[in-house]
Parts: C-alpha cells; sequence; structure tokens
C-alpha cells in the first residue's frame, strides 16, 4: 500500500508542508476575493476567495481536501457530501462564505488509513465500492444515517442511500457494510 | 539463521480478498486525477457550440478576456498547432474523435468545443467562458431517431480498421428462413446510452521545456501517450501519463477526447499548469456513448426448436466525421448452433458527438437483440425458454469453424434455473402472483471475448522480506492493484501484505489498456514472468555468495517456495527466507522483467474460440393499479475462467447487472430535434439505478480455468455480465405483464397496453 502513496508524483505540495500565509496568498488570487474563515475538520482556515466559490470547490481546490468529490455540480449524484454541524449536506450546493461559524467535517476528519472509522472498515471488508470516486460520498452519508430515524430494514438503508449514485453498482455490499455497523452498534448497546 | 517470514498454507488466489487500496480510497487518500496541486494551477474551462450544424461566423472574446483572474480565452487562431493522431499496432495512437478540437470554424454536433476560457480561479474561468459570445451560421441537423443506412461499399473503413458489412456468413440464410417451419421476424432498437462514470473526465497538464506531464483520468496511459507525443510532435519518451486512480470509465476513458489536447495546449501556451475537468453536461456531448442501434432479427426453426437460420441486420449511428463500429455482431455467430447464417451492418450519420466503446460495445446491445428474438422464438414454439438454448448449444464455434477453449454454457443455464427455481415457472402470462404482485420471469444468455493485450511488469524481491510489483496498467474500479498483489504472491510465497503494488503511471513498464476485459488476463503471464526472473536472480546470489547456504549448489536443485529457498531434495521444511539470502549477498534487491504478446489483433487465425459466457434469470413484479414495474430479484451465472478474488469479482457482475436495470428500465441519451442537443445531459434526467432500484442479486461463478488463455486460467470479467441482462428483464416483463417491448428502456407507456390488470 506504501506503494500507492509513494508513487503519487513529482510536485504535490500537500496541505501539511503549507504554511497558512502560503494558503492566504494561493486564495487570493482574484481581486475580488473576500476573507472567509471556515472550521474544517476541527481546524480553523482563514482563507481570501472569490465570493461565488462552492463549499466544494474551496475544500478541493483551496484546502486542499480532495476526499470530497465532484461528480455533477447540481446536487444529484452525492459524491460531494459532508456534514455540516453534523447534518449530510452536498457541498457542491453550498457557497463558502455562507458557512463561516459552522462546523464542517469531510471524509478527511472521520478517519484516515490506520485509524479508520467503523463505517469506513465496513466498506473494506464487504468491498461497498469499485473505483472508490463516490466512496467518500457514500461514506459520509452513511455515517450521518447512523444517527438519522431510519428504520432496522434493508429497504430503509436503501431509501435512505439513494442520493449517493454509485455507477459501479456496489449498492448490495454498500447496505451490507452499513447494516453490520448498525447491527453490531446495537449490540453493544443491548450488551 | 533466524527466520523473518511466515510460509502461507496456500495460495491467495481465489480467496475473497479485500482491496489492498481499500483504506486509501475509504479515506480520501486515493488521489484521482483532478486532485493534484500545482504551484501557479490554472483553471480552464471550455466553451460549448449550442447549434448541432453549421459554422462559426464570429467569436467575440473582448468582453470575457477584461474580466477579473482570466488569463487568456483560447480559440481556432490562437492555441497554437495540435497535430493528429494515427492508430499504429496494437492500442497506440488510437482516438475516436481524430479532428483536434478548434480544427475548422465547422460545427458538427452540440457541445463541440469552440474555444476555452483560462484563469486564475475555476469561478473565474466559468464566467470568462459564459461570456464568450459566438454567432452561427445555423442549419438544421439531423438528429433523427429512425436509422437509414447510408451507402456504403461492402467493406468499410472503421476507427479499428476495416470491416466487412456482412460479418458472418454461412450456408444459405435467406432460403433458409424462406422455407423454416416457424419464423419471427422482428426489429430491437438499443437508444444512445451514456456511460457517466461518477469521475468527470479532465485532464491536468504541465510543460518543463519539452516535456509534458498530464494527470488523467485514463483506462490506456500508454495510448494517450502515444497520442500526445504525436499531437504536439513530441519525442515518445518526454510524454508522462499519470493516472493512480481512475474514477470507472465503462469505456469513455479508454481513448483521449478533444478536450485533453487543448489543456495541453493551453499549458503551452501559458507557460503553468493547467487544469481542465468537464462539467457533467460535457461529459454527455462530447465524451462518447454506446451508439443507437436498430437490429432486424429473422429467426426460423424446425417444429422441435432446432434452429434452422439466423439473420442479424443492423443499423447504428455514427457521428458527421468518425466510423466508430458498434459490433452488434459481436456473439451473434458462435453463440447457437444454426447451420444458415448471415450477419450484415450498416450505419448512419448523425450531427451528434461520436459514439464510443461502452462496457460490452456491440455485443451488449447485439445480445440485447439476439436473446431477445431467441425468447420471443421459443414463446412462439412453446418451448421453455432454457430448453431451447440448450436443444442449439453447438459443438464447435461454427463461425469460425474452431473448438472452443472452455465453453460451459450449458452449465450456466442449468445451474441458474436451480437457484432460481425455474422449474417452478408456469408459462402462462400473467399466472404467477406473489403478495398481490403479478410475478414474471425471464432469462438470457451472455457472452463476451476473452482475450490478451500486450503487458510488461517488474517484481523486486526486497531485503526487508517485501516484493514490489509494477506495471503501467491502470485500476478503474476492478481490482487490479489487488490483482497484481496476489498473482505477486501466489507466485513468490510473499504475504499480500508484503506485496507493494505500483502501477498507473507511462514511467513503468507498458502495462496492457484497462478494456474489454482483458487487463488481468493479460498481465498474468507478464507478472509471472517478471516474477519467475526476481526469484533467478536471487538463486544466482544464493548459489554464488560466498558464505550463502547454498554456496556452490546448482540452481536446479535449489526451489523458490513460500518466500524461502531450499534444496529441493530436503523438501520444503527447511529453507533460508529470500531476505536473509539477500543481505548476506550485500543486496537491496534482486529485480526481474517480464512481458508478453497480446492475441489481440493477430492476424494468425486462432487455435480455440475464446469467450466468457453467462445467464441472468430475472423476475420482475407488476402492480397494473399504479403500472410499477420493478425488478425483484435477479441469479447471474458467470463461466468466466478462474476467479482471481471472488469478493471484488462477485461484486463487479452484481455491478453490471445493476447497469442492466438502468438499461432495460431507464436509462437514453434523448437528442432534442431542434438544436440537437442531448436535453437530458445530467444526473437528474439522464436516469441511472440507485440503491433503491436494485432488489437481490445473486452472482455464481463456474470457475472453470481457461488454460489456452493464460497459466492461471482468468479471463476477464468487467463486461460479461452486462450482456444478456436487459433481453431476460424484457422477457420477464413480457411474462408478467403480456407486453413484448423491443425499444429501450421499458417505459410505462408501453405498459399502460398491458392486458393484465389484476
Amino acid at each position: 500500500m506504501a506503494g500507492l502513496l509513494t508513487t503519487a508524483g513529482p510536485a504535490i505540495t500537500t496541505l501539511a508542508q503549507r504554511s497558512e500565509k502560503a494558503e492566504q496568498e494561493l486564495s487570493a488570487a482574484t481581486k475580488d476575493a473576500i476573507p472567509v474563515t471556515l472550521h474544517v475538520n476541527g481546524q480553523k482556515h482563514n482563507l481570501r476567495i472569490d465570493p461565488r466559490t462552492t463549499l466544494l470547490d474551496c475544500l478541493r481546490e483551496h484546502l486542499h481536501l480532495t476526499g470530497s468529490k465532484k461528480g455533477c455540480d447540481h446536487g444529484q449524484c452525492g459524491a460531494c457530501t459532508v456534514h455540516v454541524n453534523g447534518r449530510r449536506m452536498n457541498s457542491c450546493l453550498c457557497l463558502a462564505a455562507m458557512y463561516q461559524g459552522d462546523e464542517i467535517t469531510t471524509i478527511e476528519g472521520v478517519g484516515q488509513p490506520g485509524n479508520l472509522h467503523p463505517i469506513q472498515e465496513a466498506f473494506v471488508a464487504h468491498d461497498a465500492y469499485q473505483c472508490g470516486y463516490c466512496t467518500c460520498g457514500q461514506i459520509m452519508s452513511a455515517v450521518a444515517l447512523l444517527s438519522e430515524p431510519v428504520g432496522p430494514e434493508d429497504a430503509e438503508v436503501k431509501e435512505f442511500m439513494s442520493g449517493n449514485i454509485c455507477r459501479c453498482g456496489a449498492y448490495q455490499n454498500i447496505v451490507e457494510a452499513i447494516q453490520s455497523v448498525r447491527q453490531s452498534t446495537n449490540r453493544q448497546k443491548a450488551g | 539463521m533466524p527466520t523473518t517470514q511466515e510460509i502461507p498454507t496456500a495460495s491467495p488466489i481465489g480467496r475473497g480478498t479485500p482491496r489492498i487500496d481499500g483504506p486509501l480510497k475509504v479515506s480520501g487518500a486515493a488521489h484521482y486525477a483532478s486532485d493534484f496541486h500545482f504551484p501557479e494551477l490554472l483553471y480552464a474551462v471550455p466553451v460549448e457550440a449550442t447549434i448541432a450544424n453549421g459554422k462559426i461566423r464570429q467569436l467575440d472574446t473582448a468582453a470575457a478576456e477584461k474580466m477579473p483572474g482570466v488569463r487568456a480565452i483560447f480559440h481556432r487562431k490562437n492555441i497554437g498547432k495540435i497535430f493528429r493522431s494515427s492508430a499504429g499496432k496494437g492500442n497506440e495512437g488510437i482516438c475516436i474523435e481524430r479532428r483536434p478540437a478548434f480544427e475548422d470554424d465547422v460545427v458538427r454536433y452540440y457541445g463541440q468545443y469552440v474555444a476555452l476560457a483560462v484563469a486564475d480561479t475555476f469561478e473565474s474561468a466559468k464566467a470568462a467562458a459564459d461570456a464568450v459570445v459566438v454567432t452561427y451560421a445555423k442549419e438544421k441537423p439531423n438528429v433523427e431517431f429512425k436509422l437509414t443506412a447510408d451507402h456504403d461499399p461492402d467493406t468499410v473503413e472503421t476507427s479499428y480498421g476495416p470491416e466487412k458489412r456482412v460479418q458472418s456468413e454461412r450456408g444459405d440464410a435467406a432460403a433458409a428462413f424462406a422455407s423454416a417451419p416457424v419464423k419471427l421476424d422482428q426489429t430491437y432498437v438499443t437508444p444512445a446510452e451514456t456511460h457517466v462514470p461518477i469521475e468527470l473526465q479532465g485532464t491536468t497538464a504541465m510543460w518543463d521545456g519539452d516535456h509534458l506531464t498530464v494527470y488523467e483520468e485514463s483506462q490506456a496511459i500508454f495510448n494517450l501517450r502515444s497520442v500526445l507525443a504525436q499531437m504536439f510532435g513530441l519525442p515518445y519518451e518526454n510524454v508522462r501519463v499519470i493516472t493512480k486512480f481512475v474514477g470507472s470509465g465503462f469505456g469513455s476513458k479508454l481513448w483521449p477526447w478533444t478536450h485533453c489536447p487543448l489543456a495541453v495546449a493551453a499549458a503551452r501556451q501559458l507557460g503553468k499548469p493547467v487544469k481542465l475537468v468537464l462539467g457533467r453536461k460535457m461529459t454527455f456531448q462530447a465524451a462518447g456513448h454506446r451508439a443507437h442501434t436498430q437490429q432486424r432479427l429473422r429467426l426460423g426453426a424446425t417444429p422441435e426448436g432446432k434452429l434452422v437460420s439466423l439473420q442479424q441486420d443492423y443499423v447504428y449511428e455514427r457521428s458527421m466525421l468518425e466510423e466508430y463500429h458498434e459490433n452488434c455482431g459481436e456473439a451473434t455467430s458462435f453463440h447457437y448452433s444454426v447451420p444458415n447464417l448471415r450477419v450484415h451492418f450498416g450505419r448512419a450519420r448523425r450531427n451528434i458527438g461520436t459514439p464510443s466503446d461502452m462496457r460490452g460495445p456491440g455485443a451488449v446491445p447485439g445480445l440485447y437483440a439476439t436473446e431477445s428474438a431467441m425468447n420471443e422464438l421459443a414463446d412462439q414454439l412453446k418451448l421453455d425458454l432454457v430448453q431451447f438454448r440448450i436443444l442449439n448449444e453447438p459443438k464447435i464455434d461454427e463461425g469460425e469453424g474452431i473448438p472452443f477453449s472452455s465453453r460451459h454454457y450449458v452449465e450456466c443455464l442449468q445451474l441458474g434455473a436451480e437457484k432460481f427455481g425455474w422449474s417452478k415457472r408456469n408459462p402462462d402470462v400473467g399466472s404467477m402472483k406473489r403478495d398481490g404482485l403479478t410475478l414474471g420471469w425471464g432469462v438470457a444468455g451472455a457472452a463476451w471475448i476473452a482475450t490478451r493485450d500486450d503487458a510488461a511488469a517488474n517484481v523486486e524481491l526486497r531485503d526487508d522480506g517485501s516484493v514490489r510489483v509494477a506495471c503501467g496498467v491502470q485500476d478503474i474500479g476492478t481490482g487490479t492493484y489487488t490483482v497484481l498483489a496476489l498473482l505477486t504472491a501466489d507466485k513468490t510465497g510473499v504475504p499480500v501484505e508484503k506485496v507493494e503494488v505500483v502501477l498507473g503511471d507511462t514511467m513503468l513498464p507498458h502495462g496492457p489498456v484497462s478494456g474489454g476485459s482483458w487487463a488481468t488476463a493479460s498481465v498474468v503471464p507478464a507478472v509471472f514472468a517478471a516474477a519467475d526472473n526476481a526469484m533467478t536472480a536471487l538463486l544466482n546470489a544464493a548459489t554464488t555468495t560466498p558464505g550463502s547456504p547454498f554456496e556452490n549448489r546448482k540452481q536446479d536443485d535449489l526451489a523458490f517456495k513460500g518466500g524461502r529457498v531450499f534444496v529441493k531434495a530436503d523438501g520444503p521444511g527447511g529453507g533460508v527466507p529470500f531476505a536473509d539470502l539477500l543481505k548476506r549477498a550485500d543486496l537491496r534487491l534482486v529485480t526481474g522483467s517480464g512481458r508478453s504478446e497480446g492475441i489481440f489483433g493477430s492476424k494468425a487465425k486462432p487455435k480455440f474460440s475464446m469467450h466468457s459466457y453467462g445467464c441472468h434469470f430475472a423476475e420482475v413484479t407488476w402492480q397494473p393499479e399504479i403500472a410499477r414495474l420493478r425488478v425483484s430479484r435477479v441469479v447471474t451465472v458467470i463461466d468466466g475462467g478462474r476467479i482471481i478474488n471472488p469478493l471484488a469479482g462477485r461484486n463487479q457482475i452484481e455491478g453490471a447487472v445493476v447497469m442492466g436495470i438502468g438499461m432495460a428500465l431507464l436509462e437514453h441519451t434523448t437528442y432534442d430535434p431542434q438544436n440537437g442537443a442531448p436535453i437530458n445531459s445530467n444526473l437528474a434526467d439522464y436516469i441511472v439505478a440507485v440503491n433503491a432500484d436494485v432488489p437481490k442479486l445473486e452472482v455464481h461463478f463456474l470457475d472453470y480455468p481457461d488454460l489456452e488463455l493464460n497459466a492461471i486460467g482468468a479471463r476477464g470479467i468487467g463486461e460479461i455480465g452486462l450482456a444478456g441482462i436487459a433481453a431476460a428483464i424484457t422477457a420477464a416483463t413480457n411474462h408478467a405483464t403480456g407486453v413484448r417491448v423491443r425499444e429501450l428502456p421499458i417505459r410505462i407507456e408501453d405498459l399502460l397496453k398491458s392486458s393484465v390488470l389484476a
């Protein structure tokens, strides 16, 4: 697995390598930029961005949190799903400037390799993806679903997960992964 | 000597293994082409033609150029030279849309790129693209749905070389049909379908002098390298393509589209890296689609159900300039035994973006038609749909006159029937009920070519006991990272966790395309040869290093198994871990390279007919009160050779069935007759199956290795699962409703004709 990471490319600037100053300079490219403060994954970011910037593009292009994906830019596919104050949202339909002061969580804040959330672990164990592109959005929906009023049946999970399109069609495994976590959580509660 | 490695008890091949790239994919740490960032990166947004036929009269960029953050508005006069590319042997230099963007002022389809805005931010680039004013000399586009074949010679040029329009012929099909006691003559229509991978197509390009690096979600990085080298007049080795992860492709990312060289040219003109990611609408217009087809099937049979004649005459749409061939006859000539057969095709030009390969190209629409015709003829003969197929099972490939390498189609049908409970089927329309719903049961067969592309790989054995395998292949979601790890673990005996897999970069050994379901079959011989060569290098070190426990032994006396070297005569009980032998020889690592030649496109006549086979049994429920039809159950059996990773393999077949539910019930790209636009060019109007659309899916593999194809008998399984499923669903629909739908997708308007009212 190390190889997948180490060979990513020669000229990548990672978020960790960039100073806050550089971040501001980078995002102040347009004259009409406005100051925006976002709280993402427990970290405060002071940015200068174009007011037309969507939350999705802000996360991806300015904060380089690229786990949230663009699949349609219309709120139709769910690949951009993030949590705002614990609720799932299509970040492509949000303007970043409107979410100052809110707690934003992206997939990077849910779990990392070596420290995965139970839903992320279940997705790996149940092969609940193929290409992986919609996966982070699926997981953001699935994590939110755990605290939503969803009945115990597969059919209810399917309904609540139908805002996230998986063109590879891993739906059966996605439902299995989510149900395995819900059932083990219920068992723990019962115990 | 200390032992640092465990001996695995058995090969990991055939065991369900979670993907090794899984933790990256579930955490956002897997980097797809548009996830990479570079200093001074600029953003590009294309301007799309809003007519489908005509000429650009004027292009006014003045307002757009003055907008804040805008670096340039490119068009025909300032983009710089972009050459064409030409296909060579194998998968090199292939473009389905060969005309580079901006080559002339003629517009031939809606959404053709006419300009490109480049700015400091995506927002500025989008606003500037919208501010470019284009005036056109507009002519009426031809997007007519009904297809009539153009006048074409008997042999035509296609994107993949010359094709005879009479593709296959034996006996006298017309005469045999005329005299057949039982006949069927029907036409089946499939609409244009769009791939819609959730990852949008896009290119990030940067130059360093005359060296070009491109990050692109390509299913074929070496083809893209050769195309770009030609288009920009560069030495082949000056172009590097990087594709670490692909957000699926289904064929839409096999060959480059016109936006790619635009991003490269813009980066050249501006001297900075440029990122261009298509909007979803653009992917419907100018990034390929499955051609709309119209297929006339004429079948003749004896009253006992023996086929005597089969004719397939099909027409498909093509774009104004290109010759993409939708080979609907792919499986027709061999799938059933019939003495008289003729397969023939024609094409019809339309003002549309060029069609291209989409998952199971040709065979998927082709088998929808032929399997539908088989079902209709069986009903006419009052024969069971499964029995009718078994009655017409061929002994050899009658199209090529050669034996099958490994065909178990009858066993697929028998196992599927057993698992589904097919024997309980009452063939009368609307006769089966459950929970107040009317049930319909249908079946159809599947086939898809099995072949190999050229492939090369490199394997390193390292002194920490790990193994690295490298191949310039792509993982498009099929599990290629994990397949390479499993193959390497199998060959070297090192546990899967200790295998590092590197792929998706043209700096690596030349990998196969991830298309045609060939990648897995192609990498097997290359990886095995590379591992063998690395192990030979290790044995060489073990026998020549002073102080080695095997010093002065003959290499032939030694064996390498389970990650250890031992004397054959002593058996595998003892032995020395390879890492210890490397350390003793002061070697960090030993390497081995392996390559294998592909067989696809070879001019030599093959000895065997190689395909995967399968069948689907589908159940639908029908609620006449609200005209609701749902797929409620599917059982699929696949004869796909040896399955390397059944966990990912089953998932892939299920995913194909999901796409098949879409094909049967939901998907069609519709062109507006007024302006030629694909009007449902978004994911709310082009409907694909979502989680709630998908019922319980059951997949079984027969797991017979096809050893004519490679040493472990693995075929590819990416496409076979989509073949036939639509015909199984239309047969089930007929069984439930009495409505025979011959134009996909099944629409509610079709079902309102149902005679089954409760």
